[in-house]
């Protein structure tokens, strides 16, 4: 029993401890919870993603916070990430508080799980009703969101023969949300295991959300 | 007195036993109750006589020091033999004196002084330059008597006694005999007075447009001359010949000014020298003789902003965010993002910044004004910091730092960058943990200031006091002396007041300034706050700090005398500008404001390229006058520093002054001596020791007696007793 206590003492501390914001941290990176969903959808995305600007920058990074969109917090997070599954609806409060957190600089990164059609299909109806005559739209390769960081010239999907693009939203000139269709984040974080050989390669997954991320933190 | 007071009471006593004597009262009785009165009145009398205890003064166990007073005016600048006479005396201190006095066993206190007198060490010795405006002989004594503790055993001086303020004098000599402390001095220099050419400064924009004439001119003065003869200048571009003129003889004293015209057709920056190549002539000695000013030819259609972080930020996210709409400000980016690795952005060539911070001044001088953000020392090398200062100090660029997680630490006191900034760094680890929330708060300085008007319609006062709160800030510990302070911290308190946030100063022709909040980027992102304002606020300041490097218009001053109470021309012309197609005639307003920033001259004139317009307004009064043109808008466009001066006081009276000095020493029981019969130290410490001995030996030491608690209750015990007795006694 005194065992069995010691354990559960342990692993509360080390959750604790994982929980703990460096306050000197430069890196905010906020994960989105919507509708029914969480923010548990490929647990260790925010995580993978802090590793990867880690690995490219001396910038010291904070641990993923949860937020909603409603939650004050938003407006202290310049970077969230939102993925998922399913289909979602967005409130029109929610879309009023969105609207301003990109109009104050705020950046939206977005990524459906598993090349599940779902969240894409949603995201895109949801987030082209937040700007009027400002829906989202694909991002050609001239963009310089695929030279960031990484010079990418090409993304080819794994199991089709098509390129693919980043899609967003540019408003007022600056691009302020972006969605990866095809399971973006299962190719950087579970090493594509979960997208089933399709989508984005690891290797390219790697490089576009470290493009994203070095954007979000130059423009 | 005393003796007087004494011979009364007695008196006043005999008379009162007498009459007492036969009203029956016992004997001892009267005479216990008259010698308590007795007793009562002599210490009455004996306070009112104010008597002095004097005794001899007795060694104490405090060690008290010998100041040596170093001279650092401007005519220790004049050369004695191969070497400058504040050189020499630096040597014969090093050298002879300071071992001599340490070999006995005496310690030693060394200040500077000039017109006033400061404490210095070796390092402040060695850095210090003979400078200063006055020589202040008697201010220098009565400063070391006064902040020397224990007071000084002798006062020592290397001069050449040529003082110039006698203010303070009768105070340095109480203090000298007041202390007993011997004045022993040693005299620089020539006994002669000597004729002086000086090339005081060189004077160029910060900033010229190719193709554009523009001027690099030599401030110069001649002090006591009865007949300087013809003497050439030659200008120097990158330390190459490029001209030659003749100045004509004269004589007298004079300030004036004498210039090149220069035209260069390539961008770039030059680096002008100036050399006034004096005759060798009996009596006729060269100060300084050479000049130096960088000059930046660009072509400017933007203002270039350079943003240096040590890893990415947010804050840079949001200023470029800040900059995207504005044409006239390109930010260009330069990351650290791995201990070999930058990353770049915005660059105007492949080969841009390719290899990390500037190393050159044609690297650095295609911006205006440079931000660091997040830096270690350790990310900028010495050389690179030398370059920062000459970008600002010459090249007239603007300098911001602002707060990172490493930006405010201790380790940069006491660097090159430091020595530019308006502040000083404090001791901490600067931005430490999560500080509580806490609110800008902006000083007087700052809400009349133009780079924080960020609203049309409301009162800044207002408007700042919306900013959001943060929470974290790098600690500074004060600002430097002509730094303006900003904003503050509204609860915590450095060692010299609120906490500054933010400051700024005039560095050479450019401007420093800090900004110590951390993230300062949650302004903008905050849900209640206006990015419109945020995004204004940098602009401004952006604006400000490239305003010096800013010429626009360019102001020349006449080649012409310089001194009070003359009219000084000055010429204005615009500078071409690709914005003003047919290069029309713009109206701008010249305001010229006086050394105490009294407007003096306003003037509205119509500019164009080519066309210079003479004008000219009145210096009444020695000191810096500020010319400054501004645009329709009341934009600043162009400023200009103008200094007049009287003849300078410190080179008319160059001769050694042996005279003043053996007064001084007369009075005070030392020695004065010229440096030429000191050819042993020993010998003069030995002297120093002996004349401290001579006026110690007679030291009286003059105490109050009598002045105390023991006196006062003697004096109140006998009235007192006096009285109970009476009443015990049945006496009225």
């Amino acid at each position: 029993m005194k065992k069995l206590a010691l354990i559960v003492l342990f692993l509360c501390a080390a959750a604790s401890a994982q929980e703990t914001h460096d306050p000197l941290a430069t890196f905010f990176l906020g994960r989105i919870r919507y509708s029914q969903n969480d923010g548990n959808d490929c647990g260790g995305v925010g995580q993978d993603l802090i590793r990867l600007v880690s690995r490219a920058s001396t910038v010291k990074v904070q641990q993923e916070k949860k937020v909603r969109l409603t939650d004050p917090e938003l407006f202290e997070t310049p970077f969230v990430f939102m993925n998922g599954h399913n289909d979602f609806v967005l409130t029109e409060a929610e879309l009023e508080v969105l609207r301003k957190y990109l109009e104050h600089g705020g950046f939206f990164f977005a990524s459906g799980c598993c090349t599940n059609p779902n969240f894409p299909k949603a995201w895109r109806r949801e987030f082209s009703r937040l700007f009027p005559n400002e829906p989202v739209k694909p991002l050609p390769y001239d963009h310089l969101i695929y030279r960031s960081f990484y010079s990418i010239s090409r993304l080819r999907s794994m199991h089709e023969n098509r390129e693919i693009l980043l899609e967003g939203i540019i408003h007022n000139g600056n691009l302020v949300a972006v969605l990866c269709e095809e399971g973006l984040c299962c190719s950087f974080s579970m090493n594509n295991k979960c997208n089933d050989g399709k989508g984005v390669s690891p290797d390219d997954g790697q490089k576009l959300a470290l493009n994203i991320a070095v954007y979000a933190l130059t423009h | 007195m005393l003796a007087g007071g004494l011979v009364a009471t007695a008196v006043l006593i005999t008379l009162a036993v007498r009459r007492l004597r036969g009203s029956g009262i016992s004997r001892t009785r009267l005479g216990i109750l008259y010698g308590l009165r007795a007793v009562a009145m002599a210490g009455l009398v004996l306070l009112l006589a104010r008597p002095i205890w004097v005794t001899r003064e007795r060694p104490d166990g405090q060690r008290r020091p010998a100041v040596v007073l170093i001279d650092r005016s401007e005519s220790m600048s004049l050369p004695d033999r191969d070497q400058t006479r504040y050189q020499r005396s630096l040597d014969f201190a090093r050298d002879h004196l300071l071992p001599a006095l340490k070999s006995a066993d005496l310690p030693v206190q060394a200040m500077l002084f000039a017109d006033d007198a400061t404490a210095a060490d070796g390092p402040k010795l060695a850095d210090a330059k003979p400078d200063g405006p006055r020589s202040n002989l008697g201010g220098a004594i009565a400063r070391a008597m006064t902040t020397v503790s224990p007071s000084p055993l002798a006062v020592i001086m290397l001069t050449d006694g040529a003082a110039n303020e006698r203010t303070e004098n009768s105070r340095a000599l109480s203090g000298l005999i007041e202390a007993r402390a011997p004045f022993i001095a040693v005299g620089f220099g020539n006994d002669v007075g000597v004729q002086t050419i000086s090339l005081r400064r060189v004077d160029a924009p910060p900033v010229a447009a190719p193709r554009t004439e523009f001027a690099v001119a030599a401030q110069l003065e001649v002090v006591n001359a009865t007949d300087i003869p013809e003497f050439d200048l030659i200008l120097y571009r990158d330390g190459k010949f490029a001209q030659k003129k003749t100045v004509t003889a004269g004589k007298g004293s004079r300030f004036w000014m004498e210039s090149f015209r220069v035209n260069e057709s390539q961008v770039g920056a030059h680096d002008y020298s100036i050399q006034a190549i004096v005759p060798a002539l009996p009596n006729v000695k060269s100060v300084s003789t050479m000049g130096y000013a960088s000059v930046r030819i660009a072509e400017e259609k933007e203002l270039r902003v350079l943003y240096v972080q040590g890893a990415l930020t947010w804050d840079y996210k949001f200023v470029n965010l800040t900059l995207k709409d504005d044409p006239s400000i390109k930010l260009t980016g330069l990351t650290r993002t791995s201990k070999q690795s930058v990353f770049r952005q915005n660059v105007e060539s492949s080969g841009e910044l390719l290899n990390g911070f500037p190393s050159t001044i044609e690297e650095i001088a295609p911006f205006r004004v440079i931000v660091l953000s997040n830096l270690k020392p350790i990310d900028l090398s010495p050389a690179q910091q030398d370059l920062l200062a000459r970008f600002c100090g010459e090249l007239g660029g603007g300098v911001l730092m602002l707060g990172g997680a490493l930006t405010f630490d201790a380790s940069w006191q006491g660097s090159r960058l430091e020595q530019l900034l308006p502040v000083v760094f404090a001791s901490s680890q600067g931005v430490l943990g999560l500080d509580r929330p806490f609110r800008m708060r902006l000083t007087e300085d700052a809400l009349q200031h133009p780079v924080f008007q960020i609203a049309d319609r409301e009162s800044p006062q207002k408007v700042w006091a919306d900013v959001p709160p943060f929470t974290q800030y790098g600690r500074v510990d004060s600002a430097k002396a002509g730094a303006q302070i900003w904003a503050v911290h509204p609860q915590d308190q450095g060692p010299t007041g609120p906490r500054i946030l933010m400051a700024g100063q005039r560095y050479g022709a450019g401007i420093s300034s800090v900004l110590c909040i951390q993230n300062f980027w949650r302004w903008r992102l905050a849900k209640d706050s206006d990015p419109a304002r945020f995004d204004r606020f940098w602009r401004q300041l952006f604006r400000y700090l490239s305003e010096s490097s800013r010429q626009d218009v360019m102001i020349h001053v006449a080649d012409q005398d310089l001194h009070p109470q003359s009219d000084i021309r000055i010429t204005l012309e615009q500078q071409p500008n690709p914005k003003n197609i047919g290069n029309k005639a713009q109206q701008f307003t010249l305001r010229v404001e006086n050394p105490q920033k009294k407007m003096v001259h306003e003037q509205k004139m119509d500019l164009a390229p080519g066309r210079p317009v003479e004008t000219r307004f009145r210096a009444s009064a020695a000191g810096l006058y500020t010319a400054t043109v501004k645009d329709s808008r009341e934009q600043p466009v162009a400023t200009r520093t103008i200094e007049i001066r009287d003849v300078n006081i410190e080179l008319q009276n160059t001769a050694r002054d042996m005279e003043t000095l053996r007064q001084w020493a007369a009075v005070s029981g030392g020695l004065a001596l010229k440096v030429e019969d000191c050819r042993d130290a020993g010998e003069i410490v030995a002297a120093i020791k002996k004349k401290v001995q001579e006026a110690q030996r007679n030291r009286e030491i003059q105490k109050p007696f009598g002045m105390n608690g023991w006196t006062l209750g003697l004096l109140l015990g006998c009235l007192s007793a006096e009285w109970l007795l009476r009443k015990r006694w049945g006496l009225t």
